[in-house]
């Protein structure tokens, strides 16, 4: 009950803010948030489930808004026809890119996101035939007779209309097999994979339901703001406001990015005005985005759940853990880990003491322990040595090890 | 196109290269110690480009003698970097985690160089800025001679630290088995902190080469990070060898294809390199299995 | 490994999460409302004691900061001249001056909030014609009058805008004019043969080389070399050495600043001496000959503005602002100090500064009136485009000096051009 209330009231709130704004401005920066909160939410899709950090989804973004703005200009669709279509296009164009960028994982998966946007900034920088190049191309208004204010409403219903839908997606997939398949690969890839999940699969249809939804959200932004240029729409800025706002509200959690994005993007708003002729919002996304990595890489949602806990009734739960977490306590209660983990090192035969070492050496991994080392058995007997620091820095031991 | 312009073509290649060799060898280093894409790596050179620019201005002396500033500090501050943020990150997230901070810490110096020098772009004005020396019909800007000469050194001191001397066994062995490494008495924390540093040493060393001849405003980092990071990629993450043939075949490639294809486009071989890589050989040329993995 | 679900969590955590989350939207929305209740009070009455506020956004950091900030220092000029002579309809005149980070994205903020939020009573234009569109369009749809400094480019005529004014003589295409005017009367054996052009992918960049280059081209002269580079380019030794290998006798650089100082020194490394070399922008700024190091013998530039200009608001101009920055003013603070001219007079001719319909009237009585300004008497047709033809200042005896058109000559045309 109390839970409907909650979303009632969050309803009431987007409904009503384009009435309460007290001047378009308000508006268009309520706009700007809601931009925000659809992208950080397509960014979960993929950052969320999978674990995989893609500072690159400006790309979709920008590539949905030239594809809507292109559509119109040369086309003469009608402009959310233009809108779908160019969702449409985005879904095409990810399926080759997620199945170059997956066949890695990790700091190479971040590369090739990264460099997915460089390379599509100076594709449409230097084509400037098709797409007008460094001057920027300039969308088509889909409502030309409304005056500004009233366009302002009437987008920020659109935006709130894509978000909701975002929303619901996300909360279908999270209850689903599907979802918890995704879940798997966030927490241990090679066990999930080694228990029959088609990891591979799994991850590109997230990676496309993300980028098409960032996608769409880039649209919807084409088509309001009206003037798109390249440097500003295939920004890596953006995309990292996405990983930011979805991090700092939490990327396990369905309105973990529409709370970042609310907090990120109203200050940077306030920012860029009170200070806008300093550097000083980049110092603060900087010191934000430390912060949130260094301190609270969960978000503010688990945060602020962990101390109503302290307060609350004791859970004795590990359903909301993570690996990393249960391995930082598993390490605090050594030794608690008895139980391997026969799937992924098939081949390793060792004793309930050796393999204990490993597993606390392997967790370490490159964040260098303090603790006594102890050898580990596992690396000798299989004798490359990157096999062995293929498996360093990933968990080794699940939650069903609890128990 | 003229044989002239393709040999000019080819030295400026050759100059560039030995640039992004140095610095793509910095930017392999922390992946190979840390396992970290340290992001920050152009931030840090534009940085050290700033500071040999802010040198010159007050001090009217020549900006390579900055050198002899920025290198102890930077090597200080790779190695405070490593001990003091990229080990407090939890070991199973912290590949993906030591990104976001390093593009942190890459904004932060952007910014703060807004901050303190404002967004206006600098160029140190040299008496040799203009200066160029004939060799074999092509003309080679005393500037960037000096600068390439200033990496090529770097890179062969590089190479030498890391094959002759018994840090530089230590550091390889970390790269290659930490775990092994400890058990033969390398204490790997300290070695890979200095790894750190000595990534960072590179930046402070190619920022000034830059500083030279070239135009620098605080988001300019973004221009090299991408390029350098598909260097890596394509030399196989962690191979310092890797790197530098990588660096050297794409500047080269670079410099060719602007004169065919011009600015813009030349610079996609980096990225269409990288997909390539990835697609025929995701471990990169020169690296072994452990690139795939991370 | 989530299967097992415990009912307490399940229920309770979401709606907590909501809760909070609901609390966050409401302390936002409550926030920008109360944000924006604080200015109310500032901008908006217009009564005769208040502050005239002119609302403005300039790239004061990104790629444009240079040039950007020159436009600022001469809208700081004229407020601070205009205040010291007891402002306009003896309202005291005050700036707000926005970083729009050479972004398009901002500008239209920055404007929006200016005029929506901050209630400004009038607008000034940003610098460079790629920020000139997106922010004029705000202004049009809240019915700003708009006068800008910097959108020279043929396309900010060709949006249909019909609030905009370009305070400065010429557009983009024209500004070479003399110039081409004077290579076409040269003899056919002693003009330049080949040209070498290279832009930068800016409108207005564009439009100042391409309009010579296609004059130059229409009269049987050949471009060897066409090259266009991304405003973010530093490196120019590649499309440097293209122009090099070419030969061209005659050198046109599309440019805004430090580009066209990166592309000088590397045309310099490569030993390269043209007939003719021209440059937009740049050889005016102040610092350009130092950043060459002074190598700047022969440099063509066009201008709209000369500091020796005898109109007699000029001659006040110069006189002041030197003693105010301690060197004369450049183009960017006369086109500046031109727009807060052709505003004042609007201001002051139909008497009111304030939103609303006051707006139209400003509009009305620039479409139909000429203002004596600092780079002489403006008039504009009715897309906003200024009737007027720039001038050809050259680089002779280190000095930057008028040379075409001969009516204006403060020194003869340099041909050929002396090495660099």
């Amino acid at each position: 009950m109390a839970r409907l209330a909650a979303l009632v009231v969050l309803a009431v709130v987007v409904l009503a803010f384009p009435t309460a704004a007290p001047n378009a401005y308000i508006l268009s920066a309520g706009i700007v948030v809601l931009s925000y909160a659809c992208t950080a939410t397509a960014w979960n899709f993929m950052g969320g489930f999978t674990g995989y950090v893609s500072l690159g989804h400006a790309a979709f973004f920008g590539l949905g808004a030239y594809g809507t703005g292109l559509l119109i200009r040369d086309l003469g669709l009608p402009s959310f026809v233009a809108w779908l279509a160019a969702g449409a296009i985005v879904l095409l164009v990810t399926i080759p890119v997620g199945i170059a960028a997956l066949r890695v994982r990790g700091a190479s998966f971040v590369i090739v996101s990264i460099s997915f946007v460089l390379i599509l900034l100076l594709v449409f920088q230097a084509w400037g035939t098709f797409t007008g190049g460094s001057d920027g191309l300039v969308v088509p208004r889909p409502f030309p007779d409304m005056l500004r204010p009233e366009h302002h409403r009437t987008f920020f219903y659109l935006f709130a209309a894509l978000l909701a839908v975002m929303l619901v997606a996300w909360w279908a997939i999270d209850r689903s097999r599907f979802g918890t398949g995704l879940k798997a690969v966030r927490e241990d890839e090679d066990k999930a994979q080694a228990l029959g999940v088609p990891t591979r699969n799994y991850k590109l249809v997230a990676y496309v339901v993300s980028a098409t939804f960032t996608g769409l959200a880039g649209g919807m932004y084409a088509l309001w703001f009206g003037d798109l240029d390249p440097i500003f729409q295939f920004s890596i800025m953006l995309g990292a406001y996405m990983v930011l706002m979805a991090l700092l509200g939490g990327v396990r959690h369905l309105f973990g990015p529409l709370l970042g994005a609310v907090i990120v993007g109203t200050g940077l708003e306030y920012f860029k005005l009170e200070f806008g002729d300093t550097q000083f919002h980049l110092v603060a996304t900087a010191l934000l985005l430390g912060v949130v990595v260094l301190f609270m890489p969960d978000g503010i949602i688990p945060a602020a759940q962990a101390l109503v806990k302290r307060f609350g009734p004791q859970d004795s739960s590990i359903r909301e853990m993570t690996a990393a977490e249960l391995l930082e306590r598993n390490r605090a209660a050594a030794p608690a880990t008895t139980e391997g983990d026969p799937t992924a090192e098939p081949t390793t035969a060792v004793g309930q003491e050796g393999r204990h070492a490993e597993g606390e050496t392997t967790t370490e991994g490159p964040g260098e322990g303090e603790g006594p080392r102890r050898g580990g058995p596992g690396g000798s007997s299989r004798g490359t040595s990157e096999r062995m620091e293929d498996a360093a820095p990933r968990p080794r031991t699940g939650p069903e090890e609890d128990r | 196109m003229t044989g002239t312009l393709l040999f000019q073509s080819l030295v400026l290649g050759v100059l560039l290269g030995g640039l992004y060799a140095l610095l793509a060898a910095g930017l392999t280093l922390y992946f190979g110690v840390m396992r970290v894409v340290m992001i920050a790596h152009s931030a840090f050179l534009i940085l050290a480009a700033y500071l040999a620019w802010f040198f010159n201005q007050q001090t009217g002396m020549d900006p390579l003698l900055s050198l002899v500033i920025t290198v102890p500090l930077f090597f200080l501050v790779g190695v405070g970097m490593q001990r003091l943020l990229i080990t407090r990150l939890r070991a199973a997230t912290l590949t993906m985690m030591s990104v976001l901070l390093t593009f942190a810490v890459a904004l932060f110096i952007e910014g703060m160089i807004g901050f303190v020098w404002s967004g206006t772009q600098r160029r140190i004005q040299l008496p040799y800025s203009g200066a160029s020396i004939e060799f074999f019909g092509a003309r080679i800007a005393v500037v960037k001679l000096v600068a390439f000469g200033l990496a090529a050194l770097s890179l062969a001191l590089l190479y030498l630290l890391m094959k002759h001397s018994r840090f530089g066994q230590a550091l390889r062995a970390t790269i290659q088995h930490r775990e092994a490494a400890q058990l033969v008495g390398i204490k790997t924390d300290r070695v890979a902190g200095y790894g750190f540093g000595l990534g960072l040493a590179t930046a402070a060393i190619g920022g000034t080469a830059l500083s030279l001849d070239a135009t620098i405003y605080p988001s300019l980092h973004w221009h090299w990070i991408g390029p350098l990071m598909a260097i890596i990629v394509v030399g196989g993450l962690g191979s310092i060898p890797g790197a530098a043939i990588a660096a050297m075949v794409l500047g080269i490639g670079q410099s060719l294809l602007q004169v065919p294809l011009g600015t813009t486009w030349a610079q996609t071989i980096f990225y269409v390199a990288l997909f390539a890589t990835l697609m025929l050989r995701p471990q990169g040329f020169f690296g072994g299995r452990l690139a795939q993995r991370f | 490994m989530h299967s097992r679900s415990t009912p307490r969590m399940s229920t309770r955590t979401p709606s907590r999460r909501a809760l909070a989350l609901a609390a966050g939207a409401t302390a936002t929305a409550l926030v920008l409302t109360a944000c924006s209740g604080g200015s109310d009070g500032e901008g908006g009455g217009g009564g005769s004691d208040d502050p005239i506020v002119i609302g403005i956004s300039l790239p004061l950091t990104g790629d444009f900061s240079e040039p950007g900030k020159g436009v600022q220092r001469g809208y700081e000029a004229w407020a601070q001249f205009v205040n010291e002579d007891g402002g306009l309809l003896g309202r005291q005149v005050e700036l707000k001056i926005l970083d729009d980070q050479s972004n398009a994205d901002r500008v239209v903020q920055d404007y929006e909030a200016l005029i929506a939020q901050d209630e400004v009573d009038l607008v000034f234009g940003p610098f460079s014609t790629r920020l000139v569109v997106p922010s004029a369009r705000v202004a049009q749809e809240y019915g700003m009058l708009f006068v800008e400094p910097a959108g020279a480019a043929a396309e900010v005529f060709e949006q249909g805008f019909d609030n905009l004014f370009y305070a400065a003589p010429a557009v983009a295409d024209d500004h070479y004019n003399y110039l081409a005017d004077h290579i076409l009367a040269m003899p056919e054996g002693e003009r330049p043969q080949t040209v070498a052009v290279a832009a930068m992918d800016d409108p207005f960049a564009q439009g100042t080389a391409y309009g010579l280059r296609d004059k130059l081209a229409d009269a049987g002269l050949d471009v060897v070399v066409d090259e266009v580079y991304p405003p973010n380019t530093t490196d120019f030794s590649s499309i440097a050495a293209k122009i090099s290998d070419s030969g061209a006798d005659m050198v046109i650089g599309g440019t805004q600043y430090q580009d066209a100082v990166n592309l000088i020194v590397a045309l310099q490394q490569l030993d390269y001496q043209p007939t003719l070399a021209a440059f937009s922008t740049a050889p005016t700024n102040p610092e350009f000959a130092a950043a060459i190091g002074s190598k700047t013998e022969g440099i063509l530039s066009p201008t709209g503005y000369t500091e020796t200009a005898s109109w007699p608001s000029n001659v006040e101009f110069v006189e002041r602002y030197t003693e105010l920055h301690g060197n004369p003013p450049g183009e960017d603070e006369a086109n500046a100090y031109t727009t807060g001219q052709v505003v004042a007079a609007a201001v002051e001719a139909v008497g009111c500064a304030e939103q609303g319909e006051c707006q139209q009237e400003l509009v009305d009585w620039l479409r139909s009136n000429e203002v004596e300004t600092v780079v002489g008497p403006l008039t504009w047709d009715e897309t906003g485009k200024p009737q007027g033809a720039h001038l050809i200042q050259q680089y002779v005896d280190g000095e930057i000096q008028i040379v075409l058109p001969e009516d204006a000559q403060e020194a003869d045309f340099v041909f050929p051009k002396p090495a660099w």
